[in-house]
């Protein structure tokens, strides 16, 4: 039944999230995790290329079966600004 | 004039060891204070805590700190402070520090704070045990954020948080999680007492300009939301010399 294969999907991406928040390699709590027709999506941003790789490899632990697809960025800062206020 | 530079959730770990030091070796060109909110490490061990020490020691202006959530995770809160405090940052928890600049004075109070939720979506005070310690821990550390805040007597009065007083800096995040966010007893803290600037972090997909019902001015200074190293917050004479 797809009802039930979608609600399997559901709680599987929640414990990847878990895993992401809680596993000391990574500990992000914001990274966005899609399965869908057995590949696992995941994006947002984070803090160094380590962590990203550290994302996708708690990933492959938990979920050996699933085709990793890596979208997390580690995005460039801009210079310092100022604001004055009123 | 005083220049306040803010970030918060810099999440330091060993994995960019050095980076921050870098980041931040600006700072004391372009302000006279940096404030820092909340979320210095990723899991709050006791390794993290020696790296980000040294990722501030060198900063070369006077630093004030609250924790985040991601500090407390390790639970060696009490170590962490010892460390940055030797690393001359001063650590606030329902605390101040006041610092004279340019012939005018400046007061932080801050508090972690913690969550709850906002005006008409938030928990009560009511139920099991542990949702009423979940609220009175958000309400008991807004109570010691308005003391603070209200005992500082100085010309620029700045509220230094993790978590957030008001959902406008937390437009960009999913509404259900608004209540793990912050806290309207700490906007209400803030507008009871009074200050010049309310700086949080914590809420990564957040944006950064906010207010308390009151009007006080509200940053989210996390790192992800202001996409830069640092802000700067200036209080120009003319706002010193009036009624602040």
């Amino acid at each position: 039944m797809s009802g039930s294969g979608r609600a399997a999907e559901v709680y599987r991406e929640q414990h990847v999230r878990e895993a992401l928040a809680r596993d000391p390699r990574v500990n992000e709590l914001g990274i966005s995790v899609r399965l869908a027709s057995g590949k696992l999506f995941l994006a947002g941003a984070v803090a160094s290329d380590e962590r990203r790789r550290a994302a996708a490899a708690v990933v492959a632990e938990l979920c050996p079966d699933l085709e990793i697809h890596n979208g997390l960025r580690v995005p460039p800062l801009a210079p310092p600004d100022a604001e004055t206020m009123r | 004039m005083i220049r306040v530079a803010a970030v918060g959730d810099i999440h330091v770990g060993e994995d960019v060891r050095g980076v921050w030091a870098a980041r931040l070796a600006t700072v004391a060109t372009d302000a006279d204070l940096l404030l820092l909110a909340g979320d210095l490490t990723r899991c709050g061990s006791l390794a993290e805590a020696e790296t980000v020490a040294r990722e501030l020691e060198g900063v070369g202006v006077p630093t004030v700190a609250v924790l985040g959530n991601h500090d407390y995770h390790g639970a060696h809160v009490d170590e962490m402070v010892a460390r940055l405090e030797r690393a001359g940052v001063r650590v606030l928890e329902c605390g101040t520090a006041t610092f004279a600049i340019d012939g005018h004075r400046i007061g932080i109070a801050g508090t972690k704070g913690f969550g709850g939720g906002f005006p008409g979506a938030c928990g009560s005070d009511f139920g099991e045990p542990e949702m009423k310690a979940f609220v009175r821990h958000t309400r008991s550390l807004a109570e010691g954020l308005e003391r603070r805040l209200a005992a500082l007597d100085t010309d620029v009065r700045v509220a230094l948080l993790h978590y957030s007083p008001v959902p406008g800096t937390l437009e960009g995040e999913r509404r259900e999680i608004y209540p793990f966010l912050g806290s309207y007893f700490l906007a209400e803290a803030i507008d009871r007492a009074g200050a010049d600037l309310a700086l949080h972090g914590h809420a990564h997909a957040g944006s950064e300009i906010g207010a308390t019902p009151g009007g006080v001015p509200v940053r989210n200074v996390a790192q992800p939301v202001i996409r830069r190293p640092y802000k700067v917050y200036r209080f120009g004479d003319d706002r010193l010399l009036g009624d602040g």
